[in-house]
């Protein structure tokens, strides 16, 4: 295959990644959810005030809604806010071109890794074939797909690690992309939280794999990116030191904040141990061997195959009824992996893929609702390195099997059979996301708020007071309606409407207020807007509008006194 | 060479005695009591052993034990004749085959794996010993030995009808008689192994067929064998019965799928793609392949194993912690090293798990205990390849050789997690799991019992389910008078409920105080007692919790 073909090739599957991600992009997932609002609602506050929604002046880290999320999401997101204006696609299409993006880097990569000194025309074809698998593959991952058509951080974090990797592998050579590499991992523990654990852990075998190829360099050439590398993570290193609530997040979601839940049955155990003056029995029904088992088991369930390839975990992570892997990619992961340990690569190599892939699940392994596809959206690239290192390998495998049946080659046969299977698979992802996904999630993806602010645009006027209530599953709904209305920042940070900003508190800003509604009272006031949940607002009520979800269930009432 | 020899037959039957003393050690107290099961199990080999008919009274019944309705495939009952006469009626004698085949597959174990990998090396002979000593210290295959798992006895003869085929097409070929007849018992034994064990017959036939073509004689005695002996149940099998209780758990019945496969097709505007990918059949499929998969997650296999007490512990999985590095190291050499028949642990497996994946309730260490001992020969596996290449490594540290540092440290660890478990399960299992066990129907029999004689009759709620088999157990009715007496009810179903017999009464609707000029003792579950209830005794589980108590009016 001639260098000019392959990159048509690499072209047509950029182009399809790319139609993969920003088709409809503002409408399947039918409407953002919490974070991906409270991110635009930043990105446009910072962009016309220079503040968060706090009033912050150019935060390193979002307080938001005291997950003190880590804020580059919200910069990037700035010129495409400004541009297409607050809304939903905006707010997503950085990650949407973060995703389509990293399927160009990972051919690059794949060139790095498999590439040798010395190859000849063949071994450079199929590394070629090999970077052009994993693309496509890539390209059509529903995992990534998933995450690049949602304003997920996490997206963009996966992006700047394969260009850690790929600014590395490459710096070896041209020292000066070692500046690139340091740049993009220092960047990433501004991206998400997961990172902060990840890609030090990432970097540091990148330096220890290569550490002769590094210390072999001009010393020069090393202090150069190390200095830019400590420049960049000094602010979210005083952030961390100074605010303690950025650590609020780490001990929201960290097993060791679930004692009851967790400990169970091994508190009782204990217990008729100290009862028994048992020794041995209190050091095995111990607290912490718990907490060990805890930590491998959640680490290990990253490796279900349910979760995998058929369940996913909570639904705004998947497709309707699909895992995060195709099935059709189970046999090409598993010959790839093979294939990779005992093919006669640099041993360098495959130690680094090898390693790359078992640190992926490392930081949601200590976190509660594990597995998770957001903390351990790291594992692309490496599922798509190994199925494309499988296809690839059982392709020349079955091509060249000489028996026939029927006079038709068996290995061809197989070959068909498979890439029908593929296709199918492929088409009924296509359909359960662009399809059934609007229907079957949209209750998840907290639907329904874009329709009660225009319904709030076209009545509201004749209402002195809007109240909204923030009850389940309506939360955090006064986000939502700063996002739609597009309320100004410079107003909000100054009527103090975040508030104490905490998990319960009540908000409001300009004529909304956000609380719970209680009908049997708040049905006397005067010339008032309610909006709430279809239980707090009774049938006998004067009801303007009912919003319902995409799968025909009620979801927002209005209506008003 | 002979030295050699020895010792590894000394070594073999120190795994036998370990394993003999993990499955033996208090089997009448741990598991702490009896499930309906088991204690059908007992009964009927009881029943069978006075005047050979079951508890219903079929004479010397081959095709199947009615019991509570499930049909269950015999053998159990039948190897349980000995013991119960032996030992009498008692949890002991209940369990003992299940304990005495555990020991058994332990030992065919080793024959296996040395049929399995090339004869002649040294390797195998590792391998052999290795996989039964694994297997010896399994929390999945002590558990299930330790109480009366009838697949527990089924693996047995899975693991010798292997054994005895491979043993066959390798040299000793009158073997295969014994392969067929053992497959064949298999299938008299446990539901699970009317598929697998077929599916393997027919994948060893195919695979060695010319050795079997080649072997006229043995090959045609085996059919032969097999076909008569198999021939007795076919009409069984292809009955409504058979399928009962299959149709009540299996995944296809599930309508909300149908539901679903409609409504996707609506979504998609009835187009011609979404009736392809969103037709039902597909989402049945996805949910087999869910179910299959579930089977194979690391919680279940490797953390907490099965979340029904009665197969494991919860404290660890089906298999040691320690294990999953050989596991996936072993897969991986197996695949590289292809030596012997290889290929047939991972077929073996993955076909072990093809009839549970169709049950709703997944994953289930009982219904895959077919796929032993397949699990600990990959661990196995692993070890010898992971163990010859940690040995080339000859670098050392503060004098001590890695190799030898690494060995000792895992060494500790295999013993440590060994340890973990098996006090866990002899100190704790009991106390927090009794109730799973059915626990407090002994105590409260054993009460009944003794004040029989003041009641007109004693009424027994059915809350914990199935009392009636218990107190023909604990009674040691004789199954005669059972028969004569018993009234019994058969559902369309095909459940069987016994309302009574003797002066025991089990009715469906536990009225209490209905017949007025009658002294009745009540046995019902502590909760909403009648305001009038004098309690006499109460029946507690091991951990302090009431489950049962007795009270008049």
């Amino acid at each position: 295959m001639k260098n000019k073909i392959t990159y048509i090739l690499l072209l047509v599957i950029v182009m399809v990644a790319a139609f993969l991600r920003l088709w409809q992009l503002g409408n399947v997932p039918p409407s953002p959810d919490w974070d991906e609002a409270a991110l635009g609602y930043d990105a446009y506050s910072i962009a016309t005030t220079g503040r968060d929604e706090f009033g912050k002046f150019l935060p390193p880290v979002l307080r938001s809604f005291d997950d003190y999320k880590p804020a580059l999401y919200a910069y990037l997101a700035i010129p495409t806010v400004m541009t297409l204006g607050l809304n939903t696609a905006a707010v997503r299409l950085p990650s949407a071109i973060a995703g389509t993006l990293s399927v160009i880097v990972l051919f690059f990569i794949i060139q790095e890794l498999f590439s040798k000194k010395g190859d000849d025309q063949k071994d450079r074809e199929r590394v070629n074939l090999i970077g052009l698998a994993a693309s496509l593959l890539l390209a059509i991952s529903p995992w990534s797909i998933q995450f690049s058509r949602v304003a997920f951080e996490s997206n963009v974090g996966v992006f700047f690690n394969m260009l850690v990797v790929l600014f590395f592998l490459k710096g070896l050579k041209k020292n000066w992309l070692l500046y690139l590499s340091v740049l993009f991992a220092g960047l990433n523990i501004y991206v998400y939280q997961s990172e902060k654990v990840y890609t030090p852990l990432l970097f540091l075998l990148l330096v220890v794999i290569y550490f002769k190829d590094l210390i072999s360099l001009p010393k020069i050439k090393l202090i150069g990116p190390i200095i830019l590398g400590l420049i960049v993570v000094a602010p979210m290193v005083f952030n961390i030191l100074t605010d303690s609530g950025s650590l609020l997040r780490v001990r929201g979601t960290s097993i060791f904040t679930y004692q009851t839940e967790i400990l169970g049955d091994s508190a009782q155990k204990f217990e008729r141990d100290e009862n028994n003056h048992d020794l041995i029995g209190k050091a095995l029904d111990n607290r912490r061997v718990v907490y060990a088992k805890t930590i491998v088991d959640g680490y290990l369930s990253h490796f279900n195959p349910n979760w995998l390839f058929v369940t996913g975990d909570i639904s705004r992570h998947h497709a309707p009824n699909m895992g995060l892997l195709y099935l059709f990619e189970l046999p090409i992961i598993l010959i790839g992996i093979y294939t990779l340990l005992f093919s006669k690569l640099d041993k360098r190599t495959k130690i680094f893929i090898f390693l790359w892939y078992l640190i992926a699940a490392i930081p949601a392994s200590i976190t509660t609702g594990v597995p998770h596809a957001v903390r351990t959206l790291n594992f692309i690239p490496l599922y798509q390195i190994f199925g494309a290192l499988g296809l690839v390998t059982a392709f020349m495998w079955l091509i060249n099997i000489p028996e026939s049946i029927f006079g038709i080659r068996i290995g061809r046969v197989l070959i068909l059979i498979y890439v029908l299977f593929a296709m199918f698979n492929i088409a009924y992802y296509l359909n359960q996301y662009f399809v059934q996904l609007n229907y079957y999630d949209s209750a998840d993806w907290q639907y329904g708020y874009k329709q009660a602010v225009d319904e709030v645009n076209t009545v509201g006027n004749r209402y002195d007071k809007i109240v909204v209530s923030d009850k389940q599953p309506l939360d955090k709904s006064y986000m939502f309606f700063l996002f739609y209305t597009k309320y100004p920042p410079i107003e909000y940070q100054k009527s103090g409407g975040a508030g104490s900003g905490s998990f319960d508190s009540h908000h409001s800003f300009g004529r909304f207020q956000f609380r719970p509604i209680n009908w049997d009272t708040d049905s006397k006031m005067q010339n008032t807007l309610f909006i709430g949940t279809p239980d707090e607002i009774p049938n006998g009520a004067a009801v303007i509008k009912t919003i319902y979800d995409l799968n025909g269930d009620p979801a927002i009432k209005i209506a008003g006194t | 060479m002979k030295k050699i020899f020895l010792n590894n037959k000394f070594i073999l039957l120190f795994i036998i005695l370990i394993a003999a003393f993990l499955r033996l050690y208090q089997l009448g107290v741990n598991p702490p009591s009896l499930t309906w099961d088991e204690v059908a199990w007992g009964y009927n080999a009881y029943s069978l052993g006075i005047d050979g008919k079951d508890e219903f009274g079929r004479f010397l019944p081959h095709d199947y034990l009615e019991s509570f309705g499930d049909f269950k495939p015999p053998v159990y009952a039948y190897l349980d004749i000995i013991p119960v006469k032996m030992f009498g009626l008692n949890a002991f004698s209940t369990r003992l085959p299940s304990a005495v085949f555990g020991i058994l597959t332990v030992l065919m174990t080793y024959f296996l794996v040395r049929e399995i990998f090339p004869k002649d090396k040294k390797e195998s002979e590792f391998l052999a010993l290795a996989t039964s000593s694994i297997l010896a210290i399994s929390p999945w295959h002590i558990m299930l030995s330790r109480a009366a798992f009838e697949a527990n006895v089924s693996t047995f003869f899975i693991v010798t009808g292997v054994w005895a085929f491979l043993a066959s097409v390798q040299g000793k070929r009158w073997l295969l008689v014994l392969s067929a007849i053992s497959f064949v018992i298999s299938m008299y034994t446990f539901n699970t192994a009317r598929i697998v064990s077929p599916l393997l017959v027919f994948i060893l036939a195919l695979s060695f067929r010319k050795q079997l073509l080649a072997n006229k004689k043995a090959t045609i005695a085996a059919v032969v064998v097999g076909l008569l002996l198999i021939l007795p149940t076919v009409q069984f099998l292809v009955s409504p019965q058979a399928g009962l209780r299959f149709k009540e758990v299996n995944i296809f019945s599930d309508v909300s799928v149908v539901k679903r496969a409609n409504q996707e097709i609506a979504n998609s505007n009835n187009s011609l793609i979404s009736k392809l990918v969103d037709n039902r059949r597909v989402l049945y499929g996805i949910e087999y392949v869910k179910h299959y998969f579930d089977n194979l997650t690391p919680r279940f296999l490797f953390i907490s194993g099965d979340g029904n007490p009665k197969f494991s512990t919860q404290t660890v999985g089906q298999m040691y912690i320690w294990e999953i590095i050989f596991f996936v190291a072993g897969i991986l050499f197996l695949f590289r090293k292809r030596q012997g028949n290889w290929w047939l642990v991972p077929v073996w497996l993955l076909v072990g798990i093809v009839p549970a994946a169709t049950a709703r309730e997944t994953p289930h260490a009982l219904r895959i205990e077919t796929t032993l001992p397949t699990f600990q020969i990959l661990v196995a596996y692993g070890i010898f390849w992971l163990g010859s290449m940690l040995f080339e490594v000859k670098s050392k540290i503060a004098g001590i050789k890695l190799s030898k540092a690494i060995t000792f440290v895992f060494v500790i660890v295999i013993f440590a997690n060994f340890f973990y478990f098996w006090r866990d399960y002899t100190v704790n299992y009991k106390y927090d799991y009794s109730g799973e066990w059915q626990y407090g129907y002994e105590d409260s029999i054993n009460y009944v019992k003794s004040v029989q004689d003041k009641y007109d009759y004693i009424q027994v709620t059915n809350a914990l389910g199935r009392p009636y088999i218990y107190y023909l157990f604990y009674n040691k009715t004789n199954p005669g008078e059972f028969r004569n007496e018993a009234k019994i009810n058969r559902d369309p179903f095909g459940f069987v409920d016994v309302e009574g017999f003797g002066k025991y009464k089990f009715p469906n609707d536990f009225e209490v105080g209905k017949d007025k000029n009658k002294k009745v003792l009540y046995i019902a579950t502590p909760y909403k007692l009648p305001e009038n209830a004098r309690v006499l005794k109460t029946f507690y589980l091991l951990d302090g919790k009431p489950v049962l108590v007795a009270y008049e009016i």
